[in-house]
């Protein structure tokens, strides 16, 4: 059955709707309380988690850029990885801006009233920053639901009926896609607190690591990058691709 | 989840053998995955033009119908559409090149029993099929003889 991931403008809704539409079906519920376990597993302080997804201003927070990439880098692992058992309402994890693509994920966007503009600014210009998406935009999901015109018992029955349309139930490709997605997702929360963000695909076992670096570094950076990612479970094969400098242009192939 | 049935550990009886029609316009997707289908004991015609393919649909009813999705004359969803209106109970089962969500999410929608992406190893067809023959209520057996 499908996974729901449930967002909206005001987290209290967000919680409720959540909770009720999980209750409603049967479903398991992923929310903020998973990132304590998730904290606790990899050894991270607690708390750090929360904050990387916390929506204030980058002057205000805590930890470095860096930092904040590896925590999300781990919460994307961790997601990505509950969703392999599908069944799950997944909410206050900022899921529906970092899992694209994967047909019976049905994204629901909820609508609170009254929801001033100058907050849908401030949650346009926290999801661009931190994700590159811009959670505003209706077109990031399946279904959106106006709670000034739909009340929430009738958005849960909405959501219910949804998630039985045969286009969201799971079928090889999409199943595989999420496979894919949560192998790309492990190697980079593996990578990116010795080497920042970059740009990783996985499929069928095979991890695609693109990067920069100079020539004189290249063969090092290689051998560290398949050494870290070549443990993972699931990882059958790495390979690594340099972008090459402005100067030479194009890209070249490391192995 | 999807679950793979693995009826090798089960009593299976089979009265007949599935018939399954493939349909690729790529010669070497039927070259490849005719011999892997009929090592479950399965019955295979191949066809690479869409038309013929649809014109043995008309003569004779298939339990499973694989296809792929782009190619010319007609492409595989009007393949699924025709086939659906001349035998409800044949299960379909998309395979593309071009996978991608919206074109997944509308085949489904529209009817199909599973969609795959190319490339895929004969083995996760294999599987697929079993399902369909499962839902089918003709299980099949996985293993190859001799295993």
């Amino acid at each position: 059955m499908p996974i729901i991931i449930v967002s909206s403008d005001s987290p209290d809704r967000e919680k409720e709707i959540a909770e009720k539409v999980a209750e409603e079906l049967g479903y398991d519920l992923l929310g903020p309380p998973f990132l304590t376990d998730v904290a606790s597993r990899r050894q991270i302080p607690p708390g750090k988690f929360e904050e990387a997804l916390a929506r204030r201003p980058a002057i205000l927070r805590k930890v470095t850029s860096r930092q904040r990439c590896f925590h999300l880098a781990c919460i994307q692992a961790e997601v990505l990885d509950r969703f392999q058992s599908d069944n799950t309402v997944c909410w206050g994890l900022a899921a529906h801006l970092y899992i694209f693509n994967i047909s019976h994920v049905l994204k629901v966007r909820i609508l609170s009233p009254g929801n001033a503009a100058n907050e849908k600014n401030r949650q346009r210009k926290w999801s661009m920053e931190t994700f590159g998406h811009d959670e505003t935009d209706p077109s990031l999901f399946d279904l959106v639901i106006n709670l000034d015109q739909i009340d929430s018992g009738e958005a849960i029955e909405t959501i219910a009926g949804a998630v039985t349309y045969r286009k969201f139930q799971p079928m090889t490709y999409s199943v595989k896609c999420l496979s894919d997605q949560t192998l790309a997702a492990r190697a980079r929360a593996e990578l990116v607190k010795s080497m920042g963000p970059l740009d990783i695909q996985a499929q069928d076992g095979v991890v695609i690591v693109l990067t920069r670096a100079f020539n004189w570094e290249k063969r090092k950076k290689t051998q560290a990058i398949k050494e870290a990612v070549g443990n993972i479970d699931g990882v059958m094969h790495v390979e690594v691709h340099f972008q090459t400098p402005l100067a030479s242009g194009g890209k070249e192939n490391a192995n | 989840m999807i679950q793979t049935v693995d009826t090798s550990k089960k009593e299976t009886i089979m009265s007949k053998p599935l018939e399954i029609l493939l349909l690729d316009d790529e010669p070497i997707v039927g070259r490849r995955l005719k011999p892997a289908l009929a090592k479950m004991g399965c019955n295979v015609e191949v066809f690479e033009n869409p038309r013929e393919a649809v014109s043995r649909i008309d003569q004779k009813e298939f339990d499973i119908v694989v296809t792929d999705i782009r190619m010319d004359e007609l492409d595989g969803l009007q393949v699924l559409d025709y086939v659906q209106k001349k035998s409800p109970r044949t299960k379909v089962i998309m395979i593309t090149g071009y996978a991608k969500m919206d074109l997944a999410r509308e085949a489904m929608s529209k009817g199909v029993f599973d969609f795959i992406a190319k490339p895929f190893r004969p083995e996760d067809l294999r599987r697929i099929i079993a399902r369909a023959a499962e839902a089918l209520g003709m299980p099949v057996n996985m293993t190859e003889p001799g295993e």
